[in-house]
């Protein structure tokens, strides 16, 4: 049984050929109906199951009729016929016209971006952070299985990512943006950017490098892909930069600070923390030893071996590990001074971070383009020690001391760096050696850690749609027609020379250039002319970058014929 | 150049839902919302032409909106959705009607640039072929009408000023023409007629020797425009050689001689060679054999060697017709005389001195108009060709070849001493003189205007017929990113394609070559891998 009455989509019933079929207008899907079917459809949505079947009996078959029902059922779990969820119409229609906003991301159960508690890991938490403040500037619709309101502003709509690419007009039509999470191996988001009906996509991006070399060359894919109004975001200036070496165009890279809850990360009654702390763990040298802290997954991309050494250069100091557990490390000879506080829930996590005097950030992984924790840590006036690379240091500033680190020329194995423990060990000593010093960074980091709010994060990202949308305007298609020939070579020549030709007429026969006439374009032209009526100019930048060897001449060739192109439309 | 791809109409059910328009592909299953103007553009698609949907539609909807919908919704049929493409271009049946074609005039523009017998030839041409065709051409506003007046026979459909700005000449030209004759040689504007698909073009190459340097970079040109349903005319079978040698595709080049007009003789040979002698002031013509030289060579080169040729035989009464060294060579040797048809007066003399004429010498090259050769042949005189691909067939067995060589830079070589010895063995009384008299009279007689014009409708036919099968659509099956990849094993950085569907990495060159053989013909896809210094990887078509 179905559970009829069912509210169903807009449809459309038609004949073609002899055979029934509903346009399914939601779903821009067209299904094809017995006569059981239609008659089922005309009651469905006030009937019941029983109703139904009675009332069709005197014409069908009860076979026919139970074979329509697990036909139907079928449909609807494909998304079909059927609105699966809460008629969200009436939610949509009294709504203003505030702009909305697709997220989609998928393998992420939307629900647990607003139960904090069940979210880990960095990019998670931010995500989680960011998508809550967003609705103050956005409706935001949820990719999902079915319709449903869920808070103010926050619906899961029933779009599947399978639906996306035939559902382009409708999105296109009701969405400022699509938001969505950079992954290595989706298979999803890259058909999408072919498109123009999509209204720009930005993808944000927290892990730039690592993984053998996968996390680049999936975001170099995307980048070629990406049309000129779609772009990432990423934490810190650092990712820009660093694309800046494989990409002409690093501008498609927008920073994106993370925030954080300054109202809950605040400083506390230090010495409260500490024994708080020491009484969980029954270790009081916390209450009495300078302490510094750790708070992470305990794994060797983490820094957990530097930060286990620099307790060992450091007998004097109480080294605090808070994780969900010690892992391998737990099987290991720990120096004593070294001491696992444990893993604690999110609202517990200030009183960890303030029973520490120093907050020791080590993770040597190349997906490190921020450092969510440590400016948590900064925010309940805890200075930081991180090391040099990526893009930690820009979020400490001044507010802590940076430690040397031998930065790897590429990544080797998902590590691209190594923290000196003797420099991290010398600077953590100078956080803690004077109490004015201390003082002075505590207050400072205090200080720049509130400067970083979700507030600012979350109309950066709006702020970032409207660029975006600015781009689209500027999109010009590629009508011009050219053609590549030999060119007689001169009588000295052996090798024959070739051009290209530009006509004065392009693709729609509007005559773009003075006369009706021809004009000669050098080869390299023409070809970038040829790619850019499918391609990307990223993919053009592909492939001068692999043809031409000079870059500056690559790069002005691409820009005259996207001039050319811009100035004939 | 690759044609438009066009598109059939899938089965399809189109349908108003709450004040919008949609249309559900019922192969697909996909539905997609329309615009008003792609709705309308929907409903005449199967039916009528782009051109008939855009002028049916004009009215209504601004140009841009038009195309933008046709285009839209071609770009639904690219992607699989509403249309299909159509795999192979439909062979039209054979029309049983007088064709009409179009007659672009751009032509008359190189009138000054061109020798006078040149251009009277093609205004024959045109004039004698309206007896078997319908013809027309486009008056543009802005355009100057000289050339266009001039002939009753070609109607002239003015274009109005308002929309005559907006779109080139190509498309007023998918009116419903069987055809496109093209005749201008060094000047682009008709090159944007290649871009309409389906409409044969028949493009008329002149091998004169004004043209002689632009000639391979116009041949090389149209080579890259040209589809298979489309059609060079030469003059002359050494023309045709000629691109043979030069690797262009053979299959859609036809040799037809312009035809000739041959005037009554004033009189017999002797008679003639008074009047030449007379004209010219010079007795030569009554006391020597004498020798026409029907020039097409490089100018400066050529002065010289008519030198040597005339030194070498002062015993030969030479009158050469150069159009371009007439004017130049002011101290030819004793023995000759240069003349050259430069308007009607010098063209209504001309059959007198090739009256005159014992023998017919000529280089089978670029530049030699075969229709003046024929001309001078016409009243019994017999050839010598100094040819490079043997006896020209439009002069068999109406006298002998003497190799030589030649290029396209005007280099030319001939063996002096063979081809004296071939000139005077022809200008002596024999038996085989006789028979080659006659043959030449018989040959000359063949080409009239009336029949070069016959051939030329033929050939619109012939190119109507011819499939035109450069339509892809496998390529989109799996579409390419060119991208770059980091090899993080050697940190290196190198260019390839990430295939979506398949989602895997593939080579760069083949790739391309794939991409540009969408749009681009493979000679030109090969032009650009050539110019890069890159092996060209065929793609999987």
């Amino acid at each position: 049984m179905l559970g009829f009455p069912k509210m169903l989509h807009p449809l459309h019933l038609f004949e073609e050929g002899g055979v029934t079929y509903a346009a399914d207008i939601e779903k821009a899907r067209v299904v094809e109906l017995s006569a059981v079917m239609v008659d089922i459809l005309k009651l469905a949505e006030t009937q019941t199951d029983t109703a139904i079947v009675q009332t069709l009996r005197a014409s069908y078959g009860e076979d026919d009729i139970a074979e329509a029902f697990e036909r139907f059922a079928e449909l609807e779990k494909e998304g079909l016929l059927f609105n699966r969820g809460e008629n969200l119409q009436q939610s949509f229609a009294t709504e203003s016209k505030w702009r909305k906003l697709l997220v989609v991301l998928p393998g992420i159960r939307v629900d647990s971006l607003f139960d904090i508690e069940t979210v880990s890991a960095g990019t998670n938490m931010a995500l989680s952070y960011m998508i809550r403040h967003l609705t103050k500037y956005a409706d935001l619709h949820f990719a999902g299985s079915q319709n449903r309101k869920i808070a103010d502003g926050v619906y899961e709509v029933d779009i599947g990512v399978a639906d996306l690419i035939r559902l382009r007009s409708k999105i296109g039509e009701t969405y400022y943006g699509i938001l969505t999470l950079h992954q290595d191996h989706e298979r999803w988001l890259l058909p999408l950017y072919r498109h123009p009906e999509f209204p720009p996509i930005l993808v944000q991006n927290h892990a730039p490098r690592g993984h053998g070399g996968q996390a680049i060359n999936s975001m170099l894919r995307h980048y070629a892909a990406m049309r000129d109004c779609d772009g990432f975001t990423a934490p810190s200036d650092y990712v820009r930069e660093f694309y800046a070496e494989f990409v002409w165009d690093p501008s498609f890279f927008n920073t994106l600070p993370n925030g954080v809850d300054a109202t809950l990360f605040k400083p506390m009654e230090k010495m409260e923390a500490k024994q708080e702390i020491a009484a969980a763990v029954g270790d009081d040298r916390i209450e009495t030893v300078p302490t510094v802290g750790y708070l992470s997954r305990v794994q060797s991309e983490k820094g957990a071996s530097v930060y286990v050494k620099v307790a060992e250069l450091n007998p004097h100091l109480m080294f605090l590990i808070a994780g969900p557990n010690l892992g391998r490390y737990a099987s290991r000879k720990l120096p004593d001074n070294l001491v696992y506080v444990g893993f604690h829930r999110r609202e517990k996590l200030p009183t960890v971070y303030n029973a520490f005097d120093v907050y020791c950030f080590l993770s040597m992984s190349g997906e490190e383009t921020f450092g969510l924790t440590v400016l948590e840590a900064m925010a309940c006036g805890v200075p930081p020690v991180v090391p040099n690379f990526d893009g930690v240091p820009s979020v400490v500033g001044d507010a802590g001391l940076v430690a040397d680190a031998k930065r790897f020329d590429r990544d080797i194995a998902t590590l691209v760096s190594y923290p000196c423990p003797i420099d991290v060990s010398e600077k953590i000593n100078t956080l803690l050696g004077n109490t004015e010093t201390w003082q002075m960074f505590s207050e400072r980091a205090r200080e720049r850690a509130v400067s970083f709010t979700w507030e600012k994060t979350a109309s950066r990202i709006v702020q970032v749609f409207e660029e975006l949308h600015q781009k689209k305007k500027l999109i010009n298609p590629n009508r011009l027609l050219n053609v590549f020939t030999p060119a007689q070579p001169l009588q000295e020549e052996q090798e024959m020379r070739y051009r290209s030709l530009v006509l004065s007429m392009n693709a729609h026969y509007e005559r773009c250039l003075i006369r009706d006439a021809v004009y000669p374009l050098r080869v390299e032209d023409g070809l970038v002319l040829s790619i850019l009526k499918d391609h990307t100019p990223r993919e053009v930048e592909s492939i001068l970058a692999e043809w031409v060897d000079d870059q500056t001449e690559a790069e002005a060739i691409l820009e005259r014929v996207q001039g050319l192109i811009d100035g004939t439309v | 150049m690759v044609s438009q791809r066009r598109y059939r109409l899938k089965q399809h059910h189109t349908f108003e839902q709450d004040g919008r328009k949609y249309v559900a592909d019922l192969e697909t299953s996909d539905i997609v919302p329309l615009k008003d103007v792609e709705w309308e553009i929907l409903s005449r698609y199967e039916s009528q032409t782009v051109y008939q949907i855009v002028e049916g539609l004009k009215e209504r909807y601004k140009l841009t909106t038009l195309f933008e919908g046709i285009e839209r919704l071609e770009r639904l049929g690219q992607q699989g959705s509403v249309l299909s493409p159509v795999v192979e271009a439909a062979v039209p049946p054979t029309a049983n009607r007088t064709p009409k074609l179009l007659v672009p005039f751009h032509f008359t523009k190189e009138r000054s640039a061109l020798d006078y017998v040149t251009n009277l030839n093609r205004y024959q041409c045109v004039t004698h072929l309206a007896e078997f065709a319908e013809l027309e051409t486009f008056a543009f506003p802005e355009e100057e009408k000289v050339g266009i007046q001039d002939l009753d026979q070609v109607r002239v459909r003015n274009i109005a000023s308002a929309k005559s700005g907006v779109l080139a000449s190509p498309w007023y030209a998918m009116a419903g023409y069987d055809g496109i004759l093209l005749f201008s040689q060094s000047l682009t504007d008709d090159l944007l007629y290649y871009r309409i698909p389906d409409i044969p073009i028949v493009h008329c190459i002149e091998g004169a020797q004004r043209l002689q340097h632009v000639l391979p970079r116009t041949l090389l040109t149209l080579s890259a425009f040209q589809s298979p349903k489309d059609t060079w005319v030469v003059k002359a079978s050494w023309m045709q050689a000629w691109l043979a040698e030069l690797g262009m595709p053979m299959e859609n080049v036809r040799v037809i001689p312009d035809g000739i007009d041959v005037v009554e003789p004033i009189g017999d040979k002797a008679l003639a060679k008074r009047y030449t002698a007379a004209l010219f002031e010079k007795p030569m013509f009554l006391e020597k054999p004498v020798v026409g030289l029907i020039s097409g060579f490089e100018p400066k080169r050529g002065a010289a060697w008519i030198s040597e040729f005339a030194r070498t035989n002062p015993h030969l009464a030479i009158f050469v017709y150069d159009t371009m060294l007439e004017p130049h060579y002011r101290h030819p040797p004793e023995n000759v005389v240069i003349f050259s048809a430069d308007d009607e007066e010098t063209r209504s003399v001309l059959p007198i001195f090739f009256q005159a004429l014992d023998l017919v010498c000529f280089p089978a090259m670029p530049g030699t108009p075969l229709s003046i050769v024929l001309e001078a042949m016409a009243y019994r005189a017999p050839c010598v060709a100094m040819t490079k691909y043997g006896m020209p067939a439009e002069v068999a067995d109406a006298g002998v070849a003497v190799k030589s060589d030649w290029d396209a830079f005007g280099n030319f070589h001939v063996s002096m001493t063979e081809l004296s010895e071939a000139v005077n063995a022809g200008v002596q009384p024999s038996t085989t003189r006789t028979q080659c008299e006659n043959t030449a009279a018989a040959v000359a007689q063949q080409y009239t205007r009336k029949k070069a014009a016959q051939e030329l409708v033929g050939v619109f036919a012939e190119g109507s017929q011819r499939k035109v099968n450069d339509f892809r659509t496998e390529s989109t099956l799996f579409p390419p990113v060119f991208c770059r990849r980091y090899e993080p094993d050697t940190g290196a950085m190198r260019t390839c394609v990430y295939r979506l569907g398949t989602n895997r990495y593939d080579g760069l060159e083949r790739t391309l070559a794939e991409v540009l053989g969408e749009r681009h013909t493979p000679a030109e896809v090969a032009s650009v891998f050539k110019h890069f210094g890159r092996q060209e990887t065929p793609p999987d078509f």
